[in-house]
């Protein structure tokens, strides 16, 4: 059963007395699947609204981490869909765990929180098999998100690699079709034909003035489009390197090489934005699982401007 | 300062087992451990650090957070704490649980590892260093706070910090406490001379410089040296009275319908630590995941905390198999600073004063 502790006689060896303790940062909050669809053969759209609506509990703590880095808020009781770009919430399924999944849905969607998921593993898969009107558990949003706003006025590059669309799809849907700002595009890399995610998306977000390059990474039957890593198109973007500001997620391998050619094309440091995939358990700043160097990408990312990672020789 | 007779500790440590659960430091199988204490006579004070450090009381190996009903979806947090009382934790010890104390209250506070705190009274005793504590090197050789009580062993009995009101308050209610004679004072400071004099490890500079000093080492061969050479095997996180990661994973019952969310124990030093999905490992080499341990304690956590997460208890070094030394180590990396000529005006001041 619930214990809550009680409290003791305030002594300077105890942390702070407490009436009734916190509460515990790792209760999830209950979410209904308002829509779960299939994308491809791994991947699944799911859209999330909150059973209570907006849990009224929801207390944020700014994190202490003392850094010139930005930090990140951690949610401790209830969980809110005030969600930014890039942000993530833990999402589980009772017996499965839960793990980390970026927000794939704009900012204010009035469709609620959606997370595209694939499936690679045992929880991934358990939730596979959540049908509409079932539910997930999720906690967060946790981190930090892209600040779209601040990119009014300037061109956007965005490059996305495989499953780093997800995340993307959330701040070009919060951008493309938004005045004020400068010319928007993308190139997106994957696998192979079957992988591609959001196409039909796609061709709607270039009629509103995305110019979209898409490419895979081997030669496919029936494929009449562009082939090798994203790094082939980076030529096309033609980049105004003072008034660019370039977004940049993906899978690990990818993110040395576009940086180079940012940097060739004249880019500097504080315009490249980056979200870094780590291992969470926890998303608190505290299991450890997600250091860079001394640098919790739980709280203090995941989204990094580049020149805040250097000297976090883990982090590229 | 307060002091009791050898018999006082014992009334002591009777009526607290009426009132607490009680752990202490006994022999287990000729092994330093600590245990719970059912009689008095089980505690032996010891004067070395035991095999684990004392944080699995505060911070377990295994800890349940959530209890789940996988057929209507209910979760219920878990926050269990009991009064205990823990005797025999040396000042390393008093320190390290004064860092977890912080780490566990920073950002948002973490519900179970403060209610086991609030919960849990500290008595604290004197020790004497074996060949590998360096607590001295670190600044962590007394304790000042984090204790409720303090026992100094003399030749009559013991002379007592009083740390705490609920140290005064078990010391009036369970035992006879009279101010300490002159005497025990003076046998007390005699033994705290001698204990300064036998420190046989000892890092060549003063911590406040080590944060420096590990950010110019991140390209020192001594990583790949003593990656080589080591298992990967965790065993210094679990011993280490601060390494807390840890690791959160379900537990379904057996009938598939209820279960519990746990968190358990993790270490930076095994393989899978910072693996994700795709298969991409950020610490794949052993001597990576041994450098990111050993910042942790020097580095990282100082630049947050302000102070060094290691307490020099030399558990991890008693405990390696193949004698990774993180004295030694640090040493190595001091040395191969100084020669790489930046060295930081600490260590000049340090070496100027021998
Ligand atoms: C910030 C962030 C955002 C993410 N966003 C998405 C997303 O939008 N969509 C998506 O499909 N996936 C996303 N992921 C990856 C997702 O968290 C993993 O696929 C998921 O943890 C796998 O869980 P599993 O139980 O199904 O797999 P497991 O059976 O546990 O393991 C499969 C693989 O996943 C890795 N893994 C396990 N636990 C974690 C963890 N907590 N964090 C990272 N990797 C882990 C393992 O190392 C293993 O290689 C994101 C990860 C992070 C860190
Ligand atoms: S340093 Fe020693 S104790 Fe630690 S993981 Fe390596 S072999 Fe094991
Ligand atoms: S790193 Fe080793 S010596 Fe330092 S506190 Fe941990 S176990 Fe003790
Ligand atoms: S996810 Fe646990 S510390 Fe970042």
């Amino acid at each position: 059963m619930t214990k809550t502790p009680q409290t003791v006689p305030a002594t300077n060896t105890a942390p702070a007395p407490q009436q009734t303790g916190p509460a515990s940062p790792y209760l999830p909050t209950e979410a209904l699947v308002t829509r779960a669809a299939k994308l491809t053969e791994k991947e699944r759209l799911f859209a999330l609204a909150l059973l209570n609506g907006q849990n009224p509990n929801h207390t944020q703590y700014p994190v202490a981490v003392e850094s010139t880095r930005p930090s990140g808020i951690a949610p401790n009781a209830g969980s809110t869909l005030n969600y930014l770009p890039g942000q993530f919430y833990m999402v589980g399924l009772p017996g499965y765990g839960e793990a980390p999944f970026s927000v794939a849905s704009p900012l204010g969607a009035s469709e609620g929180l959606e997370l595209c998921i694939r499936a690679v593993g045992n929880l991934t898969n358990a939730i596979h098999r959540v049908p509409k009107g079932g539910r997930l558990w999720i906690r967060g949003p946790f981190g930090t998100g892209f600040d779209a706003a601040s990119m009014k006025g300037r061109d956007v590059v965005f490059i996305a690699g495989g499953i780093g669309i997800v995340p993307m799809r959330s701040l070009i849907k919060t951008i493309v079709g938004n005045p004020g700002y400068g010319r928007l595009s993308l190139i997106y890399g994957t696998k192979s034909p079957d992988d591609l995610l959001f196409s039909g998306e796609m061709t709607e977000w270039s009629k509103a003035g995305l110019r979209a390059f898409v490419t895979i990474d081997k030669p496919a039957k029936g494929w009449s489009g562009n082939v090798g890593v994203v790094t082939t198109l980076m030529a096309k973007l033609d980049i105004d390197p003072v008034r660019t500001t370039a977004v940049i997620i993906g899978p690990p391998v990818m993110y040395k090489f576009v940086i180079m050619n940012l940097r060739k094309a004249g880019m500097r440091d504080e315009d490249i934005l980056v979200s870094l995939e780590r291992r969470m358990k926890c998303g608190l700043g505290k299991c450890g699982h997600c250091q860079i160097n001394g640098v919790y990408a739980c709280q203090c990312g995941p989204v990094f401007k580049l020149s805040d990672l250097h000297g976090l020789p883990e982090a590229l | 300062m307060k002091f009791i007779t050898k018999t006082g500790l014992k009334a002591l440590v009777t009526g607290l087992i009426r009132d607490y659960k009680v752990y202490g430091t006994v022999k287990k199988d000729g092994f330093p451990a600590y245990g719970e204490i059912t009689d008095a006579k089980q505690l032996v004070l010891l004067q070395t650090p035991t095999h684990l450090s004392a944080k699995g009381f505060v911070f377990p190996e295994r800890e349940t957070l959530l209890r789940f009903n996988m057929e209507d979806g209910s979760h219920k947090p878990v926050v269990e704490a009991a009064d205990q009382v823990i005797i025999g934790l040396h000042a390393c010890d008093i320190h390290a649980m004064l860092l977890m104390d912080r780490v566990f209250a920073y950002g948002a506070p973490d519900a179970n590892y403060l209610a086991r705190r609030a919960k849990t009274l500290v008595i604290g005793t004197d020790c004497m260093p074996d060949e590998h504590c360096f607590c001295q090197s670190i600044g962590t050789m007394h304790a000042t706070e984090g204790f409720d009580l303090f026992l100094h062993q003399t030749k009559n009995g013991f002379a007592i910090d009083v740390g705490t009101k609920r140290g005064a308050a078990i010391l009036r209610k369970y035992t006879k406490a009279v101010t300490a004679a002159a005497s025990e004072i003076r046998n007390m400071e005699a033994f705290e001379k001698k204990r300064a004099g036998s420190f046989k490890t000892r890092l060549d500079a003063p911590a406040a410089a080590l944060p420096a000093i590990y950010a110019r080492s991140d390209a020192s061969p001594v990583w790949d040296r003593i990656g080589s050479i080591c298992y990967g095997c965790g065993s210094c996180n679990n011993v280490c009275p601060t390494c807390y990661c840890f690791d959160v994973r379900d537990e379904p019952a057996a009938n598939l319908k209820q279960g519990e969310r746990v968190r358990v124990w993790d270490a930076c030093t095994l393989e899978e630590f910072a693996l994700v999905a795709g298969g991409h490992n950020f610490r794949k080499p052993r001597g990576a995941r041994l450098r990111h341990r050993f910042n942790r304690k020097f580095r990282y956590l100082t630049d947050v905390f302000n102070a060094p997460f290691c307490v020099g208890c030399g558990r991890c070094i008693r405990t390696c198999l193949v004698n990774i030394n993180i004295a030694e180590v640090t040493n190595e990396l001091i040395a191969e600073d100084a020669k790489r000529g930046i060295i930081d005006e600490t260590v000049r001041t340090k070496k100027a004063e021998r």
